[in-house]
């Protein structure tokens, strides 16, 4: 069969295997454990019918079991917990399952030589930003999980994006890691012994030939800060006193000074 | 194959080594709150079943064993899933920080094992060359620690030392960052070992060229740490005992040995990223090659350094009171933050144009590089002092009630 029909055939079964998998109002379409069940063997048959159309991915193992053992549990790791993260019905659950995931890619990254890029992964999204986030969650439902938050709206829209978006991706994968050129570089880099990108010459490609992506990527993290700040002293502003009272009162460090 | 037995032996020694000083630097912090308070201090416990004292040398296995021996009670109102993961992120976090950060320098020998084409180097993961940024992102993952196991616990007193400890860790993590930036900028590297042979090269510590730098760490470094004066999360006369309140048994010891742990590892890059390292002036050379007593005298150098910081963080506990929680937050925003960023602009200024200062003013260049970093250091202060911005004012503010009216 044609490898592009085995991929929208794998794309099919993923999307029908999460939309199973999603949690929806009630036990839709069938009683919940068999939802999952059905959804697990579906969305893992895909995935697996989708790896096998990937050249790159069936020869991990030919360079070494140890390595690529290593990959594939890597890859299990992130593809499992970024699934539990979406189905997951506690919202902080799913935040913690996100957080595996980002772990298991840049347990990738590390495998492919990019070690810079696996710790500043770590650090941005699972220091930073998924801790942001929990921090919200666990303020926000103190007790008890509103149903909102228990399912998922839209299952079917959702199941079908995701699904399709994971299909082109591998399918161009599919074309791109074909070509001869790219063969040679992947067998090269198995078992992580291919070129380790240097930090140093990371910086310097950053701040020399991406210097103007970098400085406008800056600007607008900026911008969103000091928007924040702003939302926040309008709400905090009270209308009817007058202007200096109410200065006096914000700050009131101006008298220790 | 013996690539992987050297750092089995290695990571092996390590965890031995911070457990027994974990346990015994306890005994040591509890002898030093007895001296500072004027009491006796455990001197009890000696060789166990006989009436030999030994100066209470016993004391940590005592206190050890009692741990594994308590009733190891879960609550039945607790998230159990996330109340066993709390206690175990937060110790394989702390002792995951160990695998960049060196505990001596190298060994001479190869004792004799074909394939080891390199001298054996004294830490896990050598040659790491984003170590620095490593350190960052398992630090990072320690906060799930706390906050997991406050809002597991299902608890009010637990949920808010959770929230208060991941608000307080993640506001300091941009200080210290802020602090090693300059180390980074002038070594070059953000591998450990690379910045102690800087240092060691140079035969200037950090801390003399950047002390702006090193206060803005080290205050950051108390603070990531969670102990007093920084120790909001488990503040027990508030909140009594913070996420870790519903924890007992081995979870609980988990919890504490790991809040040791953070500390041995500010300790360390203290150490490290401002006093040298192995480095001593005319005891432990700097370069690379070796002889057996070197090898040693810079592990003792080194853990001898960390020991005292360690020391130090333990009558700064006994000395200071504890901040108020917009203090902590004023400290890290307002302070330590710009100061930070002053820190790195003048260093990174001084970077490009210092050597054309130096020539021109006759001055070496070490000098002049420290004679900026202390000019710095001055300006901050002044400037710290003028604007007082962590100063509080405990008047009362507009009330609650009057802010509704308003609305």
């Amino acid at each position: 069969m044609d490898p592009t029909r085995i991929m929208l055939l794998a794309a099919l079964m993923n999307g029908a295997g999460l939309w199973l998998l999603l949690p929806q109002t009630g036990s839709f379409p069938f009683r919940r454990p068999l939802n999952r069940t059905l959804g697990t063997l579906l969305g893992s048959a895909g995935l697996g019918l989708m790896a096998s159309q990937l050249p790159g991915l069936g020869e991990w193992f030919s360079g070494s079991v140890f390595w690529g053992s290593v990959f594939w549990i890597l890859a299990g790791v992130t593809v499992v917990a970024a699934a539990a993260a979406v189905v997951s019905r506690d919202p902080v659950y799913s935040a913690l399952w996100f957080g595996l995931m980002l772990l298991g890619t840049a347990g990738l990254f590390l495998f492919s030589g990019a070690a810079f890029l696996a710790v500043a992964t770590v650090t941005v999204y699972a220091g930073a930003i998924l801790v942001t986030f929990l921090f919200v969650l666990m303020l926000a439902q103190p007790e008890g999980r509103a149903g909102y938050d228990r399912t998922s709206t839209e299952a079917l829209l959702s199941a079908v994006t995701g699904s399709m978006i994971v299909a082109l991706l591998s399918i161009v994968l599919g074309r791109v890691l074909g070509l001869p050129e790219a063969i040679a570089i992947s067998s090269a880099a198995t078992g992580g012994t291919g070129p380790t990108p240097d930090v140093a010459r990371l910086g310097t490609v950053l701040f020399s030939r991406y210097l103007i992506a970098v400085e406008v990527a800056g600007v607008l993290l900026l911008t969103a800060l000091v928007g924040a700040a702003a939302i926040l002293a309008r709400r905090n502003k009270c209308p009817c006193e007058d202007q200096t009272t109410a200065n006096q009162m914000d700050s009131p460090t101006e008298g220790a000074a | 194959m013996l690539f992987f037995f050297e750092t089995l032996i290695k990571i092996a020694l390590l965890i031995a080594g911070l457990m027994t000083a974990a346990a015994y630097l306890v005994l040591v912090e509890r002898w030093m709150a007895a001296w500072i308070q004027d009491r006796v201090g455990p001197n009890r416990v000696g060789v166990p079943l006989t009436k030999i004292r030994l100066f209470g040398l016993g004391q940590p296995a005592a206190d050890g064993g009692k741990f594994f021996f308590k009733e190891e009670f879960t609550p039945g109102h607790v998230d159990r899933a996330l109340y066993f993961l709390g206690p175990m992120i937060m110790l394989t976090a702390a002792l995951a920080v160990f695998a960049v950060i060196p505990f001596g320098s190298v060994l001479p020998t190869r004792f004799g094992v074909e394939g080891l084409s390199e001298p054996i180097r004294l830490v896990v993961a050598p040659g790491m060359a984003a170590g620095l940024v490593y350190v960052f992102a398992v630090n990072g993952l320690a906060v799930y620690g706390a906050l997991l196991s406050g809002w597991a616990s299902n608890n009010k007193y637990s949920l808010l030392g959770g929230l208060r400890s991941a608000a307080q860790l993640v506001s300091y993590e941009l200080p210290l960052g802020l602090g090693i930036l300059g180390v980074v900028l002038v070594a070059g590297s953000l591998d450990l070992e690379t910045i102690i042979s800087h240092q060691a090269q140079s035969g200037a510590w950090n801390f003399m060229l950047q002390p702006l730098g090193f206060v803005i760490f080290f205050v950051a470094g108390f603070a990531e740490s969670g102990r007093l004066p920084f120790d909001l999360a488990e503040s027990e006369q508030e909140l009594v005992g913070g996420y870790h309140t519903e924890y007992s048994g081995v979870k609980l010891l988990m919890i504490m040995v790991s809040e040791y742990l953070h500390m041995f590892t500010a300790s360390f890059l203290i150490v490290i990223l401002f006093f040298g390292g192995w480095h001593f002036w005319g005891l432990t050379g700097s370069s690379d090659v070796v002889t057996w007593p070197v090898a040693l005298l810079r592990v003792v150098v080194l853990l001898g350094k960390v020991l005292l910081t360690i020391l130090f963080f333990m009558v700064a506990r006994w000395s200071w009171p504890r901040f108020r929680f917009d203090q902590l937050m004023g400290l890290a925003w307002k302070v330590m933050l710009p100061l930070g960023l002053l820190n790195l602009v003048v260093l990174a200024v001084w970077m490009e144009y210092g050597r054309a200062v130096a020539e021109a003013t006759g001055l070496s260049y070490l000098a002049a590089t420290a004679a900026v970093g202390w000019g710095t250091l001055a300006v901050a202060w002044l400037a710290v002092v003028w604007f007082a911005p962590s100063a509080s004012d405990n008047r009362p503010q507009r009330s609650p009630v009057v802010q509704e009216v308003c609305r």
